[in-house]
This record gives C-alpha cells, structure tokens and sequence, in this order.
C-alpha cells in the first residue's frame, strides 16, 4: 500500500512539470490559435541550456531559474517576431495550418542541430543536490522533485496573477478572446503575440530547467515530452490553463501509478491510447468549455 | 482560404500521347543509365518515395487533411506480408492485398474520431496512432521481432513469392505502382469526389452546409492514401528483404513522407514527385559527401528546406515554378488566364 501511495505522491511531483509544459502550449494556442509542433524541441532546448549552465559555470540547479526563462523568452520572442509571424501574416484561416508545418521543420531542425551538436548521448547534472532525499516516515522523496513541484506551482500562481492582475496580462486575455475586439480598443496584437510566445517559452525554460535533475537530456528527450504536452492539453481543453494544470497531474498520476502495474513502454501506449479515446468522446476536454 | 492555384493547361489527345511515349523512353533508357546496383537502388528509392509522396498527397494534399502518421500504414503494409510470408508461407503478393485492407480499416478508424474536427486534432491523432502501433510492435517480440525487427528469408529467383536477384524486376515494379497512383490521384481529381474534397479543403464549415459528408469523403480519402501507402510497405520490406519498427514506423517516416508532399505542392500531380526528387537526392548527396560523419544532417536539411518553402510559397515548389512560367506567357498573350483588369 505504501508503494502505491509513494507512487501517487511521485506522480504528483512530476505531474506538476508536466502541467507547466502544457501550460505554455495551451498558452500559445488560447492566444494564438498556433499548434506550436516545435514545442518538445524547445523543451529539449531549456533542458540543454540547464545542463550547460550547471556543468560550465558551476551553478546550483536551482539557480538556472533565474537564467534559463529570461534567455527562453528572447528565444521564443526573437522566433515569433522575425519567422512566425510573416507566415502568421499571410494566412486568414481561423487555425493556421503553414504555421503547424512551420513549427514542424523547426522541431525536426533543433531536433537533428542538437544532435549534430551535443551527440546522441543522454546527459544528466552531476550535482550533489540531485542525489539528496528527504525521508518521512515510509516515504522517500529527492529534493530534484519537492523543489520541482513546489516552484511549478510557483511559476503557474505567479503566471495566473500576471494575466489577472497586469495590463499586459489582460492584453493578452483580451487577444486571445477576440483579436478583432481586442485591436480596436487599441491593443496590438502582433505585439501581443511576442509577448505570449516569449512568456509560454520562458515557462517552458522554467519547466525545463525543473525538468533535467529528474531525468537525463538527448536530442530526442524532446519528442516524449512533447507528445504528453500535447496530450494533456487536449485531456484539459485546448486553450484552458487550468485544464492544462489538471491535466498535467492526471497525466503524472497515471504514468507513476500505471508504471506500479505495467512495463514503462505500455504505460506510454495507455497514455495515447486516453488521448484518443478523449479525441473521440470529448474533443472539448474534460475541463474545458462546450464552445470548442 | 489560399488563392487558388493556377490552372493547368488542358492538352489535345494527340499531344498528351507525345507526351506518354516521350515519358516510357525515358524510363526504359534510366535502368540502362543506372546499371550498377548500388545506383539502380537509388533510383528505385526516388520512384518508391515519390509513390509514397503521392499516395500521403491523396489524404494530406487533396483532402487537406495532414497526416503525421502515414509510417503506421508503412508498417501494417510490411509487417503483415513479411509474418503472413515467416509464419505461414503466403506468398508476399497476396500479403501485399491484405495488408492494404487492414490499412485501409486502420486509417478509418483512426481518423473516424477526429473527422469531425478541424485540422490540428487530425494531426495529433495519427501521430499518436502511429506511436502506440510502433510500441505494440517493439513490444511483440516473438510474432513481430521485437525492436530488432524481422528479417525475410532470402530465397534467389522467387517471383511467385516477391523475390528478384536482378534489380530490375523492382523497378518494373515501382514504376507500375507509381503510374497507377498517379492514375488514381488524376481519377480523384476529376471526379465528383475530388470536388467535395476540394471543398472540404478550402472551408469545411461551408462544404458541410452545402451537404458534404464531411466524415464519409474524408474517410474515403483516408483509405484510398492508406491502400497505397500499405502496399509500398511491402514493396519496402521486399526490397530491402529486412524491416524493423523504428524505420519503418517511426515518427521520422512519417514526417519525411508529409515533407516531400508538402515542400513540393500539395494538392498537385508534379508537386509530390518534385518533392520525393529533391529530399532523395539532397539526402544522398549528403551521405555520400558526408559519409556517416554527421548522422542527422539530412534531416536538419528537411527542416530548413520545409521552413524555408512555407515562409516564401506555402503551395509549394511546384507552384513556385508555373507562377514563374505564367509570368511569362502572360506578358506574350495577354489574354490567357487573368487578364489585366
């Protein structure tokens, strides 16, 4: 009994990263209406960036928090300004497709340049903070994974306020309700879509950088997570940031718990196997709005 | 809505025949060009990729419906000849049929839930078909081999069981499936079905108004491009007398088949084959210059050339090229399409 419980309680830890991944994809579509395809490979980008600033300049993981999301914000900016935005331009659909194929030659691109660059080898922190424990009683927990679920949390409430309590939080509210609406009472929207681009990125470095002390990074770490993000995104609701915070959980609970009864390969099946499952009875998601 | 594309001109029968045989010369001479067996393998590699181009084209393209999961009917095409043909001796050519049923029941059942919605969900959707097929086969170790995949027994000269020493035979092959999806692709594209799925593809809220059966159009689509796709599998395996789960089903697969088709025209006859040409010989080039110092370097090529082709023309190549070409007949007969108004 104890091990299942330590698994439900494992399973929450890394449910909340994986909620903070799903969040800012669910950002971008909400504001955007973009399926950012790229989104693992940009995860896998943080992940490196982590690991090269623990292994190089010799600082705590926790620290990364301070680097990691402000140099993913001018990445993700410096993306949807100067090449997501031309092609966002020339379309008038109500969900971009050359965008979704865009950000797919992005993710195969950063998918093999990381590969060229950083080798096939999974890499993981050599830190001595990745290996402490916490014991409690029965239970046993790594730091790597109370810290992880304490600053994803952090990270999503500090997130919400942003949006509730900012202007630029309410301008991008705004856009992603109705940009025609939005533009008229003078919000910018192109401006706008920066800002949202680099925050979900910057989130997503915050992810990643939660992310790495748990597992290791390869090229390819990318297209697990960001197949999941996608999964539960859709399992909340795509554009609901809530949903995609539940989701996130349920998804945590499902792998660590599943994992208790099944081999880890068909765990990753059953994940996909409830996502089209959700596809087919209830595309809206299970925390999101009927209107969808 | 994209503008639509430039019309192609229609040809006189007596030209289309000029055409038709100044194409069989060509393709009778290539094997005679191409007489090592390392090139020849090439080139039935070009006219495999640009089949399967044109078969992703008939779901992704006509239908604008884009699978990122076309590397399932690869590999239901491949497993299901190479175990029919391992375990109980059918011969590969009756393996070949039931595989393309079994991947024309598996594209309408995956893409059934998500007909209904719009584009990215579909996207999503046969992803993830193609990722949990993959898992089942790498976990299937005795029946499917497993991650180490299966390997089909060599047998020399076996034409009744789909075996050739001379590489000829494959190319008489792939040549015969190419022409006959570009037979169907035309079929499709002048029929009634063509119309709807046209139709669909531009604004399917309109096209369902109007009464298109939106999931019954679409799964036709979906079965057709899967029959084909099926039957290059076996081809594949066939080919190659080796299959194995990453290759053939992984997710990468899947991708270069729907970057092929798209880099080069969604939607159109020339556009695909252009496609498959280009990544084919961009790829080998690489390796043979490269050698296998720089492993990925031909997918990171994929990447930019698709990025680079959706940021300046979103139709493609081949659209590129006859709005460079009308430009001229333009300004020679200005009455042609579009007259200046």
């Amino acid at each position: 009994m104890s091990i299942l419980i330590q698994s439900f309680l494992n399973g929450i830890c890394s449910g909340s990263i994986y909620g903070l991944i799903a969040l800012s994809l669910s950002l971008l579509f909400g504001v955007m209406k973009i399926i950012n395809f790229a989104h693992g490979a940009f995860l896998m980008m943080a992940m490196y960036f982590t690991l090269w600033i623990c292994r190089y300049l010799g600082l705590h993981p926790l620290l990364t928090l301070l680097i990691v999301p402000p140099s993913m914000f001018a990445v993700g900016y410096l993306t949807q300004r100067f090449l997501i935005k031309s092609i966002y331009e020339k379309e008038t659909a109500r969900e971009p497709i050359g965008v979704l194929i865009f950000t797919t030659g992005l993710w195969i691109f950063l998918d093999s340049l990381f590969l060229l660059f950083a080798g096939p080898d999974a890499q993981v922190i050599k830190h001595g903070y990745v290996n402490q424990t916490l014991v409690l009683g029965d239970f046993i927990f790594s730091y790597t994974q109370i810290f992880g679920l304490l600053f994803s949390v952090l990270v999503g409430f500090a997130f919400f306020l942003f949006l509730k309590k900012t202007k630029t939080g309410r301008a991008i509210r705004a856009t992603g309700q109705d940009r025609e609406a939005a533009s008229v009472i003078g919000v910018n929207s192109y401006r706008i879509y920066d800002i949202s681009f680099g925050i979900g990125m910057a989130i997503l470095g915050a992810a990643g950088a939660l992310l790495l002390p748990l597992y290791s990074v390869y090229p390819f770490v990318g297209d697990v997570f960001g197949m999941r993000a996608f999964v539960i995104v859709v399992l909340g609701g795509m554009g609901s940031l809530s949903g995609a915070f539940w989701g996130g959980l349920i998804i945590g609970l499902i792998e660590s718990v599943g994992a208790q009864f099944l081999p880890a390969t068909f765990t990753e099946a059953l994940i996909l196997i409830i996502f089209l499952i959700i596809l087919y009875f209830k595309p809206s998601g299970l925390f999101g709005l009927e209107s969808e | 809505m994209p503008p639509p594309l430039p019309r192609e001109k229609s040809m006189s029968p007596r030209t289309e025949w000029i055409r038709g045989i100044i194409i069989l010369v060509v393709l009778s001479l290539l094997p005679l060009i191409f007489q090592n067996p390392y090139t020849m393998s090439i080139l039935i590699l070009l006219f495999l990729y640009a089949y399967f181009a044109l078969s992703w084209n008939i779901l992704g393209g006509i239908a604008g419906q884009l699978s990122l999961g076309h590397s399932a009917y690869v590999g239901i095409g491949a497993y299901t000849s190479t175990v029919l043909f391992l375990q109980w001796g059918i011969s590969p050519w009756i393996g070949m049929i039931v595989g393309a049923i079994f991947a024309a029941f598996a594209a309408i059942l995956i893409g059934f839930p998500c007909f209904k919605l719009r584009g990215a969900y579909f996207s999503l959707a046969t992803l993830a078909a193609a990722m949990i097929l993959q898992i089942i086969v790498e976990n299937t170790n005795n029946l499917l081999g497993g991650p180490r995949g299966l390997e089909i027994t060599l047998l020399k000269d076996a034409p009744w069981q789909f075996q050739y020493t001379n590489k000829l035979f494959y190319y008489v092959i792939v040549v015969l499936l190419f022409f006959s999806v570009i037979g169907v692709t035309r079929w499709i594209l002048h029929s009634r079905i063509g119309y709807y799925l046209n139709a669909i593809k531009n604004d399917q809220e309109a096209a369902q108004s109007l009464g298109v059966n939106l999931t019954r159009y679409k799964s036709i689509a979906a079965a057709i491009s899967a029959i084909f796709t099926a039957i290059g599998g076996t081809f594949y395996a066939q080919f190659v007398l080796y299959i194995n789960p990453e290759k053939i089903i992984g997710t990468n697969l899947s991708i270069q088949l729907a970057v092929m088709c798209i880099i080069g025209g969604r939607g159109t006859i020339l556009g695909p084959i252009l496609g498959a040409v280009l990544l084919v010989v961009s790829a080998e080039l690489l390796h043979l210059y490269m050698g296998g110092k720089m492993i990925g370097l031909d997918i990171m090529l994929y990447g930019i050339i698709l990025m680079t082709v959706i940021r300046f023309e979103p139709q493609g190549i081949y659209v590129l090229i006859r709005k460079f070409f009308n430009r001229f007949t333009r300004s020679t007969s200005p009455f042609r399409d579009g007259r200046s108004s």
